[in-house]
């Protein structure tokens, strides 16, 4: 019987607000009720979406509302959350916290006050950061005081995990790289049969006058799509018109690509400031019949989008993993991406022509995948399937728990690691480096020494913070006692019976 | 001593009537009693000190001979009741400020600053007036009638209280429900009304930890609906279940 553990999962970052980071925590923690753990997750207050709330599944989401007010304050909340965190851990008897994103304040309190609470932490890391620019020496700097102390970083591609390592000087040895995943239920080509019955579109779609209705459930091999030499081919742009997506980039490349290739457009979704930009290039090229901009879509309606299309063009300057080219790919789009951050770890090179984030590169690239295309060379209709058996958000919650496992002793350091520090004849001893379980105590002392390591003026400070924190801890334990706070009934927890590698159902 | 933690009583004189009664009050044993009349004295006692002081320092303010012979012409011209009663407390007061109390008093308002006196004194009269030993609150429920609650009010010693009726068509549901309240997240059962849109708390004051509020809880539900799961005169619409909890569970399942 595996063990299950009580998590909570903290972010600044959940829903209603859409995006990455907040889809990310649902399914993982979903998956990870499914397999029979309890998950909690807690945020602050949205407009009109305070206090405790259920999701659908189950999952309990504590919308905490003083950190709101505070956090439009200037002074540093490093210690603001600590009453209502304190008092959520009791109540729902929380092992393991779980911090989301580098950006969020309340995940960096929140992991500080779970050590101080003698908990096991765990954090996961979806951005890439530079080094170079105030901003991000001090995001660094408040990375390394969190992550000081913390049993396990989790980051979702190897080019991130060599970024995090870096940035908060950690041992690589604890940190492990977990990708993101997609449901590739909701990103299914237009010619793929359906999973639930429903009317299939593809014998009524014009837009793909070679797809043939498959014969059923029973077909593994779709047939292959033949586009012809002046088929139109359409290319694909999802994404916020941000300078780091590399809007700049589209902007310079649209013209020259619709130059080369007659019989081409591009489809161009979502919103940004860098939206003026394509506007004014559309205009002057005179390209409004061959460039579409459809302006903000919702998540729903990627899939819609996506479908439409044959390349998928993603010009980002600088990517943690880029789920949307695995939603691409998942539709059955070729995709024409940049060869930076972790993009070239997501996808297999079939599926993929790269691209050096620069003009020339781009036009090239995109030219080759037209040329493949129009050659019968890929085959996308495949794509589907190969996602699906690449990408499983069981699969996450999966090597999620076995981080956990690891964490709390569950499985031995051998094991997790690959390396046993028992064999070198240091057993317990204390080292700066590692962050052990069972090795690393949640004495004071020892968190101290950690803290200390910092840097020259911040170690100083980080360790004061730390001892703040751990006052304010007892100060707590007197004021509100342990044994006054109620503890939360639990749900029935599923049991995890059968293999759940094999479930396709109950994504949603 | 003079108060517990706050102690959920119950009667059930049939089974379609039960009140709950919260209260931080003890059983009226013969020391508490004691006690509280001791402390109602020391109220009495705090008032009385209070007006003496205050009229010491009015004898010893300026004004005094002036106003109390406006008073006195006041009085001759006219000649009702209120002045008669105001007259004579103050003949009274007149009396026992020659006193050796009203001495004391005397030294006391001159020795202590105006400002100060009167925030003292305001502070001791709301404190002898108004503040209460215990809270009691309580919830009555009569099935096909409704439900009512009730909390004693902060008002004079303490008596009276405020009442609240909810008849039982316009209940739609009573449940536990998490909220934030200040540092914590508390348990609370409240009562979903038909057309409001806040919905009403039960002991809004005491707030009862989790054990108290779910005996509540299952009290009022077994009280309230019948083994079947329905709400007499009332067709039940939208059966919610914020507590994962068995027993209310079943009901609805058979309902």
């Amino acid at each position: 019987m595996a063990p299950t553990y009580n998590i909570a999962m903290v972010s600044d970052f959940f829903y209603p607000q859409p995006g990455g980071i907040e889809s990310h925590i649902y399914q993982l923690s979903t998956k990870l009720m499914d397999r029979g753990h309890k998950v909690i997750i807690i945020t602050h207050a949205y407009e009109g979406r305070t206090g405790v709330r259920y999701l659908t599944n189950g999952l309990k989401v504590y919308h905490v509302p003083s950190l709101v007010m505070y956090r439009s304050a200037t002074f540093p909340t490093v210690f603001s959350a600590f009453p209502v965190f304190r008092n959520i851990v009791l109540r729902e008897q929380i092992n393991i916290v779980h911090g989301h994103g580098s950006l969020s304040n309340l995940c960096h309190e929140a992991i500080l006050h779970a050590r101080t609470m003698g908990l096991r932490t765990v954090f996961t890391d979806h951005s890439l950061f530079g080094f170079a620019d105030a901003a991000s020496i001090l995001a660094n700097k408040l990375l390394k005081f969190s992550l000081s102390d913390v049993d396990h970083v989790i980051c979702v591609s190897h080019t991130c995990k060599e970024n995090t390592v870096l940035r908060a000087s950690l041992d690589p040895l604890m940190v492990s790289v977990i990708p993101n995943a997609v449901v590739a239920e909701n990103f299914r080509p237009l010619s793929h049969p359906e999973v639930t019955s429903t009317t299939s579109p593809t014998s009524t779609s014009p837009n793909h006058p070679s797809t043939h209705p498959t014969s059923g459930f029973g077909s593994s091999v779709p047939p292959a799509r033949q586009l012809g030499p002046h088929d139109p081919i359409t290319i694909v742009v999802i994404s916020r018109l941000f300078y780091n997506k590399g809007t700049d980039l589209l902007t310079a490349a649209i013209p020259r690509i619709l130059e080369n290739h007659p019989n081409t457009r591009f489809i161009i979704a979502g919103s940004g400031p860098k939206a003026i930009d394509l506007e004014q290039m559309i205009e002057q090229n005179v390209l409004q019949d061959r460039v579409e901009m459809l302006g903000p879509v919702r998540h729903e309606e990627v899939r819609d989008v996506m479908v439409r299309g044959h390349i998928y063009l993603h010009p980002s300057l600088t990517e943690a993993f880029g789920t949307v080219i695995v939603e691409a790919a998942s539709c059955g789009l070729y995709v024409v991406c940049t060869q930076v951050g972790g993009i070239p770890e997501v996808l297999p090179s079939h599926m993929t022509v790269f691209a050096k984030p620069e003009e020339d590169d781009l036009v090239a690239a995109t030219g080759k995948a037209i040329a493949a295309l129009r050659a019968g060379k890929v085959r996308t209709e495949l794509f589907h399937e190969q996602v699906k058996s690449m990408y499983s958000w069981t699969n996450v919650a999966l090597r999620t728990e076995r981080v956990y496992n690891g964490i709390s002793g569950a499985i031995s350091e051998g094991e997790f690691y690959g390396y046993d520090s028992t064999t070198t004849g240091n057993k317990g001893s204390w080292s700066a480096t590692r962050g052990r379980s069972g090795v690393q105590s949640f004495a004071l002392i020892d968190r101290l020494k950690r803290y200390y390591g910092c840097g020259i003026w911040a170690g100083k400070l980080f360790c004061l913070c730390v001892i703040v924190d751990y006052l304010l801890f007892l100060l707590l334990e007197m004021v509100w006692p342990r044994e006054k706070i109620d503890i939360c009934p639990e749900w029935p927890r599923k049991m995890v019976g059968k293999e759940p590698n094999n479930r396709r159902d109950g994504i949603r | 001593m003079l108060t517990t933690p706050p102690t959920l009583y119950t009667r059930r004189p049939s089974p379609t009537t039960a009140e709950f009664t919260l209260t931080t009050c003890p059983p009226l044993t013969l020391p508490l009693r004691v006690a509280l009349s001791l402390l109602f004295l020391g109220r009495l006692v705090l008032v009385l000190g209070v007006v003496m002081v205050c009229y010491a320092r009015w004898t010893i303010s300026p004004f005094y001979n002036s106003s109390s012979t406006t008073s006195t012409t006041a009085s001759t011209t006219t000649d009702t009741d209120t002045s008669d009663a105001v007259l004579g407390l103050l003949w009274l007061l007149s009396k026992a400020h020659h006193t050796y109390l009203g001495h004391l008093s005397t030294r006391i308002a001159a020795a202590i600053p105006l400002w100060l006196l009167g925030l003292l004194s305001a502070g001791a009269l709301y404190a002898a007036v108004f503040l209460r030993v215990h809270t009691t609150e309580s919830l009555l429920v009569l099935r096909g009638l409704g439900i009512q609650t009730a909390t004693n009010n902060s008002l004079l010693f303490g008596f009276g209280s405020t009442t609240r009726f909810i008849p039982t068509e316009k209940i739609r549901d009573v449940l536990i429900n998490e909220a934030f309240r200040g540092f914590e997240v508390r348990y609370y059962l409240v009562v979903v009304v038909d057309g409001e849109s806040d919905v009403v708390v039960v002991f809004p004051r005491l707030l009862p930890r989790k054990d108290i509020v779910e005996s509540v809880w299952r009290g009022v539900r077994g009280c309230l609906y019948d083994s079947q799961g329905r709400v007499e005169h009332y067709h039940h619409h939208s059966p919610r279940q914020q507590q994962s909890d068995n027993s209310g569970r079943t009901v609805y399942d058979k309902g």
